[in-house]
């Protein structure tokens, strides 16, 4: 900052001094200028008050000369009145013109001049002379006006610088015109000028010399001390140059300036004017070291100011940056510790009125803020923290209100397995099942919206649901009192969409209702998926009073019906698709013949979440698989169908329970409802026969019937590990004899053979066989 | 998977059978039938079989324990309005004459009131 502030004020500095100097130089050259003209002008007066009386005294004389028109011998008195008149006039005569009738016949011309205080005479009319052809007369006679002759050093004469005056005289005869008559003149002795120029007021410096016009020599005479400055100044000095670049000047209008380079012995000012008196010249050479002296003086006078002044603001700027800087870098090494996180820096105490003073409020304010706001974020952390906590208590919660059954217990007749991925900690999705009179109760719901409402809303299906739905109501009025009910009070306007179903382990038909739900999926032993397809009712919670029609559909023993959410279908991929319905169903087709609904929720699961992007940003996931296994049935696939062995108790219970699953899975597989009765018949007559022969109480005996299913075909295989015997091998019935002889037994089995495509017996491992093929369809 | 049976004692004797008459049921049908052959003298018993879904072997045998009480002294055994499945195993297995078959009650009527009419011309 220092750098800064010196390097704008030194300049401006530099600026305003130089500006002072040459303004104080100007002055002073303007001064000297005027100086001159003062000089000029007292030089001019001093010189008019000797020449301008004379001049007019040898007028007059000259006039009185042509009035009068005296005789020649009166000129000498007359030349020595001028004498007399003026001390300055040297010598003077009174010179006539000759060569014409009205001029005097002979040269004559007298010449009175000083000489050792007394006045001497000498007479200028000598042939040898011929005054009349001398320029101090021709120049006079010729111009018929008085002039003034350039000086001249009288050499030979008075040994003096002098001047001449010349004046015509004429005369008028009384016949002619107005002729010359004659000159007068006077010579003046310069000593007098030299005397004025001496005397004269010369300034306190500088050379200056009073000349005459070139001729070739002037007249020079210097000014005031003039001589004794040149010694000292330069003693080869030459005026005459100084006069010829004066006349330069003047030619070119110029009155002041610098000598040229060489001039003089140091630059200086050359001042020249021009006198009216005898047009001649002053001459004022100032060495511009003197001239300039007072400036320079001045200047050094600033310079010493200004440096103090400098030193001064060095100072005051040095300590009032100090001043500024030192608190600041306090406050910087102060504000540099909370990088650390530790806010409780301290601030400069004191108050203090200036910016510095402003900055450290504005941090304390900032610090203060800070410490503020993360205390604030200290305890919203801590609120999340606990908000987290709760989350995760609401998400074990909600996972407890999910079914937990041992990994391998399954309720009796069914295998279930689910899985529920919520999209966030707690969500709205919801599955349940339960074992109730009869069969398994099972739902999957979806509430819509996730997080914390939605649970709190699933929380409030769940437990409607489980309440409701161990009263024993079936899907159809289920759906309609849990809906009543969330739609009593439902002022958040939630809705959750729900798919219900209870399968009747002991038939395998499920009735399946659904509240705006997407419908489950059918899978059949033998690979096949199929929608089940449901007329729905409203979501819940919407409407009220709702219907929501029941489906009902009869499941063989290891077909499993899946229910799922939207999770499923709707898991987006990165690139957007959607999982959708037909990847589902392509996926579980390709299922193994002993997938499990464990193995199933898995595979879907697997799939899904690998389908989708990022499965927790998009919806919670639900899945639900529901197996009907009852006890003594097993399911399995063949390579045109599908088949089933049911192993029942050998007796009349048995029967009942084999003629049951019989007509459940044809019923299940749409069987037409004769061929059904026609199946059930063949094998209640046969297992009746089998349960008969056994006699009651025998241990270890045993029977079975596999059902075949092909597109084509019934199939049917009976054992029993009874004694051997061939029902088949026995007459058919003689129905035409009286009613009398008619023998009851044999019936059966001839309703078999009449009913049955093909009939056949073996005898294999010990046990009885009996095969029976029936067409699928009656032709 | 029940039997139901309704007895209609006049003015023909009818056992109206609903559901399924198979091995359990054969039995109640059985003891019902002993009710009624109990009383002496009877002539005609009607089987109304329009509520019967499925029938086997062991309710055949009822019919032909009806017909063996009540034929030997002149009786009659009539069925009426068997449903299409029942019909056939009726059919396959002619433990009734195809004459005591009946598809309507109206056919029956008509049939028992020819017979009357016989009895009245004799």
């Amino acid at each position: 900052m220092l750098l800064w502030i010196l390097a704008v004020a030194v300049p401006i500095y530099a600026a305003a001094m130089y500006m002072s100097y040459r303004s104080a130089a100007e002055r002073l050259e303007l001064g000297a200028e005027r100086d001159a003209d003062e000089l000029a002008s007292q030089l001019a007066a001093d010189l008019d008050a000797v020449i301008r009386p004379i001049e007019g005294g040898i007028r007059t004389v000259a006039a009185q000369l042509e009035e009068i028109d005296p005789p020649l011998e009166q000129y000498e008195p007359r030349i020595r009145g001028i004498l007399a008149a003026w001390p300055e006039v040297y010598g003077s005569t009174i010179a006539v013109e000759t060569g014409s009738a009205h001029t005097s016949p002979r040269p004559f011309a007298p010449y009175l001049f000083r000489r050792d205080a007394a006045v001497a005479s000498s007479d200028l009319a000598l042939d040898s002379y011929a005054y009349r052809s001398l320029p101090w007369y021709r120049r006079a006679a010729d111009g018929l006006e008085p002039v003034w002759s350039l000086p001249y050093f009288d050499a030979g004469g008075g040994e003096i610088w002098m001047v001449t005056y010349s004046v015509p005289f004429f005369r008028r005869p009384a016949d002619s015109e107005r002729v010359l008559a004659g000159v007068v003149t006077a010579d003046l002795d310069l000593n007098w000028v030299r005397a004025a120029a001496e005397g004269a007021p010369m300034g306190a410096i500088g050379m200056g010399w009073l000349m005459s016009p070139p001729d070739p020599e002037s007249f020079v005479a210097p000014i005031g001390a003039t001589t004794q400055r040149v010694a000292r100044f330069d003693a080869s000095i030459d005026e005459q140059a100084f006069r010829d670049i004066g006349e330069r000047m003047l030619a070119s209008g110029v009155t002041f300036g610098l000598l040229p380079d060489g001039a003089a012995a140091e630059p200086a000012y050359l001042a020249v004017r021009a006198l009216e008196t005898l047009d001649w010249r002053l001459l004022l050479v100032l060495p511009r070291a003197e001239l300039l002296a007072e400036a320079r003086a001045l200047l050094e006078r600033q310079l010493l100011l200004g440096a103090a002044g400098l030193v001064l603001l060095i100072a005051a700027i040095s300590f009032v940056a100090a001043s500024i800087s030192r608190p600041i870098h306090a406050l910087a090494s102060a504000v540099d510790g909370a990088r650390d996180g530790d806010l409780d820096f301290r601030l400069p105490e004191g108050q203090r009125h200036d910016e510095v003073g402003v900055l450290t409020e504005a941090l304390r304010r900032m610090r203060d803020s800070l410490q503020r706001h993360i205390a604030l974020r200290a305890e919203d952390l801590a609120a999340r923290a606990r908000l987290e906590n709760e989350l995760k208590i609401a998400a074990s919660i909600q996972q407890s209100m999910l079914p937990h059954w041992a990994v391998d217990a399954h309720p009796a007749g069914a295998r279930v397995a689910a899985a529920l991925l919520p999209a966030r900690q707690v969500g709205g999705d919801l599955y349940d099942y339960f074992e109730r009179e009869g069969g398994l109760l099972f739902a999957v719901a979806d509430v819509s919206d996730k997080g914390i409402p939605a649970a709190l809303f699933m929380a409030s299906v769940s437990g409607l649901f489980k309440v409701l739905g161990s009263a024993g109501e079936l899907p159809e009025r289920l759906l309609g009192r849990v809906n009543e009910r969330l739609a009593e009070s439902n002022d958040a306007c939630m809705f959750a969409t729900m798919g219900c179903g209870f399968l009747d382990v002991g038939t395998g038909l499920l009735r399946y209702a659904s509240a705006g739900h997407e419908p489950p999926l059918l899978l059949e032993v033998g690979g096949k998926v199929e929608l089940l397809i449901t007329e729905n009712g409203p979501a819940l919670a919407i409407d009220t009073p709702a219907v929501y029609p029941m489906t009902e559909r009869y499941l063989a023993p290891g077909d499993t019906v899946l229910l799922f959410t939207d999770g499923v279908t709707e898991a987006a991929a990165a690139d957007g698709s959607l999982y959708g319905i037909e990847r589902l169903s392509a996926l579980l087709e390709g299922r193994a013949d002993d997938d499990g609904p464990e193995a199933l929720v898995r595979r879907l699961v697997e799939a899904v979440t690998a389908h989708a992007a990022d499965f927790h940003a998009t919806d919670d996931l639900t899945a639900l698989a529901v197996t009907f296994a009852p006890r003594g049935v097993t399911a399995s696939r063949r390579a045109d169908g599908e088949h089933w062995l049911i192993e029942p108790e050998l007796s009349a219970a048995g029967v009942r329970e084999v003629r049951q699953r019989l007509r459940a899975i044809l019923a299940a597989r749409r069987v037409a409802a004769s061929r059904i009765d026609d199946t059930e018949l063949i094998a209640e007559e046969l297992l009746t026969n089998i349960v008969r022969a056994a006699g009651a109480g025998d241990a270890k005996s045993r029977m079975s019937l596999e059902l075949e299913l092909t597109p084509a075909e019934i199939l049917l295989t009976i054992r029993d590990n009874g004694l051997a015997f061939d029902p088949l091998s026995r007459a058919p019935p003689n129905l035409d004899a009286a009613l009398a002889d008619r023998d009851v037994g044999g019936l059966g089995i001839h309703l078999v053979r009449e009913l049955a495509e093909d009939c056949r017996y073996a005898r294999v491992d010990d046990c009885n066989v009996l095969t029976i093929r029936l067409n699928r369809v009656i032709t | 998977m029940a039997l139901k049976i309704a007895v209609e004692k006049s003015p023909t004797p009818t056992l109206k059978l609903v559901g399924r008459l198979d091995t359990d049921t054969a039995p109640e049908l059985d003891s019902e039938l002993n009710k009624v052959l109990a009383s002496k003298g009877i002539k005609r018993l009607v089987f109304d079989l329009s509520g019967l879904d499925y029938l086997s072997s062991a309710g055949i045998r009822c019919f032909v324990r009806a017909r063996k009480a009540i034929e030997p002294g002149g009786g009659t055994v009539a069925i009426v309005n068997p449903q299409a499945g029942v019909r056939k195993v009726l059919d396959i297995v002619k433990a009734i004459p195809a004459k005591g078959i009946f598809a309507s009650v109206a056919e029956l009527d008509e049939y028992l009131d020819a017979i009357q009419q016989q009895v009245r011309d004799q």
